[in-house]
């Protein structure tokens, strides 16, 4: 299938209610497992559903490829039985009155598809999804891990160009949870299906995702892949809403506390180019620690700070400092050599800062001199090195 | 970020309204939704629209005294019903009475049924399984069935035909003890005690032990615990049965006319039988207006009770516990208590209906004293029918008639509800919804009388392409069906939320179209509510009396007024036989639909 173009799609469920999707512009390529990532609220659900057909538009157009389905401008509206997609729900809305085998028959019968062709088919999926003992068996008597199989089978039955997912793991418990992203990832590569993903979960959306498109309120933030969402955030919201323990935001308004002003003596001596920081952001895991400051190396931003918490996460370390009384949070996987109360310095590269505007937007002019230090042997991001 | 907005208005409205047009009737349901619009309007709207525009026109035959031509504003009828010498007789006594029995009937069956549902729900008595059912029966039987046999046991000379059972034994009762206020009172009481215990015993159960427990542990007594934890909690359940109990009452024509009548005992719904059967029309017009004032206004106060109670709902957590109170040397008292209310309510009513069916001389227990002529006997000497009830073709009639109007009936409205449950919930057009939800829901707010009052005043008459239809079956299945609507649309609304949108639209992305997945998807899945949403009507139909008695005539005689017919001739034997056999109905069409839909007959009872 052609690629999934949203053109300014607006959605509002109510006249007066502020829109659910606003102003969307969205590309999802042939092939692509785009993850759909946001709070929850943020207009996920919604987006999907417009794709389906299931909810109408209020504004803006859905195409694929050059064919436009759905456009109020044009006023052209393709059915969802006719869009040839398939969409697994939340809830897996499994049909309780038909059996499992029934149920992932239900979309091959629609089709007129010859029987035998049918139950070769349908044997398949079931197969492959480890189904196929309980084919008999009606839905109230699967778990919720089984259902959510049966759900997918219904849909990759009659392998359809696009597959659209709900937030189809959220029921699950961590360990099929687990085992189902691996699954989903194995469909993916099996079947060649475009995958349009939607979850609220991050490690969900990096680990799947061959590309993320983060919402907040109803507006896109920012599309790229899981690399790119996570080492370039495109603003001070998908930064703080990809990483856990969440990023450590440093405010820049002058006379805040020493470390905002250590910070902005570092920021001008570093990135004399750079005028109109606002924040600056540092995550976790490229925080170090230093019991003393002749340990630090010379070029990185450091400032003397008390260790207020250490909490083990089983093979890694959430370890809390405080500057004064400013908090930051810090991740380490080797046993910390520091202990509660002990005073340190923290230190970060110059390589790892991100940087913000005043509208919380991301400064890319920073990003070059990142890539300049890169070059010069600092140790990178990925994709910090290619800077634009 | 691309930053470029389309404004909508530069979009064409034409093609804003092609897109709209295209999504809304693309569909059936829009289509659909606008017929069930119209119909309930009609059926709905309509009359008592009528019924309102007859209190204040003047009608045939009233030229003269109302000093107005016929059809003219007018308000003669409200000042001869709320202000007249007669509007003593046609209206404020009847309140008045209205008023005394429904509140001697709340405070009694609050009192014994609060006292039952405490004893079902949080102690140890002895079988309370059975009693939990057993208890509930007489919800299920027509409220006169108790009336027939308080007036089969007392009654006295002052009604012509066979005598009463005691007057047999050699004492007579006292006018006030064989009719009017206090028969119509614990009647009444003993019917809607098992709705008290329902309410109650619901609330009961969800109420958490923990909120007594952490009382406790503060230090508070059992009384305090009592008056300041489980008496507030309880309130809204209190007021809500308070006031349905209320509106029932409101509208109970059967009991008062049995018990009322020979003595000139009349409430609201019996004073509007009168007007209407002496052709009175606008002074009907105005008491079903004002019973229908009533009946609205006391259960928008239960709504808002509701409503309040809601923000209790939560209130019982996740350990959510329900301990016993062992009764102790009180176990069997309470259950003697129990078995008690269960002999008077049910056993004794139901006992003597029988046997005055089936005894020669009522109230003589002489082994000769029994036959079974007047259920199949022939060439009987009695006024109303000369064979045995069951060799009359009349009760076949009557039984062939109610089966055909409510059967049918029953399955319309069940048909109706699932499809406004539909639309209800999926319906492009929410001003469709809305309108469905509460137009349907409205006859539940009428008491039946008055509803079928409005019938009488709009379909007595030819009007436009629809002739008269007083006297038909149509008209009866028309009313019966709208009367029936609240449950049936309730039932198909809470159907269709349940299921919710998801199933439906699974099939719909797999390419199922509307027809097709009405027949795959949701009908099969709704069977269950498709049989309850007819089943029940059905046995609340069947029990009905007060649309019949206003709407059907002899030809048209279901079994219930054909029991009152019977007994309008004082043939007691045959009337208590049919009542009988209508308890029976009800009773186990009762336990089949609650086997059926594996529902508890706590929730669908709503008739
Ligand atoms: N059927 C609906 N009617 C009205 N508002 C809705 C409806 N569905 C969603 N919304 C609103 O639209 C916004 C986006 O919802 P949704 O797309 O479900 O978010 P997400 O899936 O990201 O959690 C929310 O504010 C939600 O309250
Ligand atoms: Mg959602």
């Amino acid at each position: 299938m052609p690629n999934i173009t949203l053109k300014h799609v607006n959605k509002s469920y109510d006249k007066n209610a502020t829109n659910a999707v606003s102003d969307l512009n969205l590309e999802i390529g042939d092939g692509e497992f785009m993850c759909l990532l946001g709070p929850s609220g943020c207009g996920k659900t919604t987006t999907l559903r417009m794709i389906a057909g299931l909810e109408n538009l209020t504004g803006g157009e859905i195409a694929v490829g050059d064919r436009v389905i759905d456009s109020i401008g044009k006023g052209v509206f393709v059915p969802p039985e006719q869009r040839g997609m398939g969409l697994v729900f939340q809830s897996y809305a499994l049909w309780p009155h038909l059996t499992i085998e029934k149920n992932t028959d239900f979309g091959l019968r629609l089709r007129k598809v010859p029987k035998a062709e049918r139950e070769e088919r349908v044997n398949l999926v079931m197969k492959k999804l480890g189904i196929e003992q309980y084919r008999d068996r009606y839905p109230s008597q699967l778990s919720g891990g089984q259902q959510q199989r049966v759900a997918l089978a219904r849909m990759l039955a009659v392998n359809p160009e696009v597959l659209l997912l709900d937030e189809p793991l959220s029921n699950l418990d961590a360990r099929l949870r687990l085992e189902m992203r691996t699954e989903l990832k194995r469909i993916h590569g099996e079947f060649g299906t475009t995958i349009v993903f939607v979850t609220h979960d991050q490690w969900e959306a990096m680990t799947l995702a061959t590309s993320i498109a983060v919402m907040h309120d109803g507006t896109l933030q920012q599309v790229g892949t899981p690399n790119d969402i996570y080492d370039r955030p495109a603003n001070r919201f998908v930064a703080e809403f990809v990483g856990s323990p969440p990023i450590n935001i440093i405010d820049q308004s002058p006379g805040n506390s020493r470390i905002t002003d250590a910070s902005r003596q570092y920021l001008k001596e570093y990135f004399p180019a750079i005028s109109g920081a606002d924040s600056l952001g540092l995550r976790p895991e490229n925080i170090k620690l230093a019991s003393q400051i002749s340990d630090v190396p010379a070029d990185h931003f450091a400032e003397e700070a008390f260790v207020a918490a250490i909490l083990p996460t089983g093979g890694s370390w959430i370890i809390e400092v405080m500057v004064d009384d400013h908090k930051l949070f810090l991740t380490v996987n080797e046993p910390p050599q520091v202990s509660v109360g002990q005073q340190v310095w923290f230190h970060t590269s110059p390589a790892f800062m991100h940087l913000f505007d005043s509208d919380d937007q991301r400064l890319t002019a920073a990003d070059d001199v990142i890539a300049e230090f890169c070059a010069a042997g600092e140790s990178c991001a990925p994709s910090a090195a290619k800077a634009s | 970020m691309i930053k470029e907005q389309v404004s909508p208005e530069e979009v064409g409205r034409w093609m804003r309204l092609r897109y709209r047009l295209k999504i809304g009737w693309r569909e059936p349901t829009a289509a659909i939704g606008l017929f069930l619009v119209l119909l309930f309007g009609y059926l709905i709207v309509v009359p008592i629209a009528s019924l309102l525009f007859d209190s204040v026109q003047v009608q045939f035959g009233d030229v003269r005294r109302a000093k107005a031509d016929l059809g003219e504003l007018t308000w003669y009828y409200f000042d001869r019903a709320l202000f007249s010498p007669v509007s003593k007789i046609l209206f404020w006594e009847p309140l008045r009475h209205t008023l005394s029995v429904s509140f001697g009937a709340i405070l009694v069956s609050l009192s014994v049924g609060g006292v039952l549902a405490w004893l079902l729900s949080r102690t140890d008595m002895f079988g309370r399984r059975w009693f939990a059912t057993a208890l509930i029966v007489p919800y299920m039987l027509p409220s006169w069935t108790f009336a027939l046999a308080w007036r089969t046991l007392f009654k006295n000379r002052t009604v012509g035909g066979q005598a009463g059972w005691f007057e047999n034994m050699g004492w007579t009762p006292p006018d006030w003890l064989a009719y009017g206020q206090l028969p119509i009172t614990i009647i009444l009481a003993l019917h809607y005690t098992p709705f008290v215990i329902l309410l109650f015993g619901n609330a009961l159960r969800r109420f958490d032990s923990q909120l007594e427990d952490s009382a406790r542990i503060l230090g508070a007594g059992p009384r305090t615990v009592a008056w300041q934890i489980i008496l507030p909690l309880m309130l809204p359940a209190l007021m809500s049965a308070t006031v349905l109990i209320f509106a029932k009452c409101l509208g109970e024509f059967g009991v008062s006319y049995v018990l009322g009548l020979p003595v000139n005992y009349d409430v609201l719904a019996t004073s509007l039988y009168r007007s209407i059967a002496s052709r009175q029309t606008g002074v009907a017009a105005v008491l079903a207006g004002a019973i229908m004032l009533i009946g609205i206004v006391s259960l928008l106060i239960d709504a808002r009770l509701v409503r309040e109670s809601r923000k209790f709902v939560t209130v019982g957590g996740k350990g959510s516990m329900n301990r016993q109170t062992a009764l102790g040397k009180f176990r069997m008292p309470a259950t003697a208590l129990a078995g008690l209310i269960f002999f008077l309510s049910v056993g004794l009513p139901l006992m003597t209906l029988l046997l005055s069916t089936i005894m020669q001389v009522p109230g003589q227990f002489a082994l000769s004293n029994f036959t079974l002529d007047y259920w199949i006997g022939s060439n009987l000497e009695t006024v109303g029918l000369s064979s045995g009830i069951l060799l009359s073709s009349e009760l076949w009639s009557a039984m062939w008639n109610t089966l055909r109007i409510v059967g049918f009936a029953s399955i319309c409205s069940g048909i109706m509800g699932i499809l406004v449950g539909y639309v209800v919930v999926r319906s492009p057009i929410k001003g469709v919804s809305i309108f469905l939800r509460q137009v349907t829901f409205f006859p539940y707010l009428v008491p039946g009388i008055a509803f079928a009052a409005a019938y009488l005043s709009l379909f007595a008459v030819e009007r436009g392409p629809i002739p008269a239809l007083y006297g038909t079956a149509a008209i009866l299945i028309l009313a019966l069906m709208a009367d029936q609507m609240p449950y049936a649309s309730r039932a198909g609304i809470s159907a269709m939320m349940q299921l919710g949108k998801d199933p439906e639209e699974a099939a719909q992305v797999a390419g199922a179209g509307w027809f097709r997945r009405m027949v795959t998807i949701v009908i099969p899945i709704q069977k269950g509510a498709l049989v309850a949403g007819v089943l029940l009507p059905f046995i609340s139909g069947i029990r009905g009396l007060s649309l019949f008695v206003i709407l059907a005539i002899p030809s048209t005689d279901v079994l219930t007024t054909f029991s009152l017919r019977l007994l309008d001739y004082n043939y007691t034997q045959a009337a208590n036989a049919v009542v009988l056999m209508i308890s029976a109905i009800a009773y186990f069409g009762t336990l089949a639909a609650q086997r059926l839909t594996k529902t508890n007959l706590a929730d669908g009872l709503g008739g």
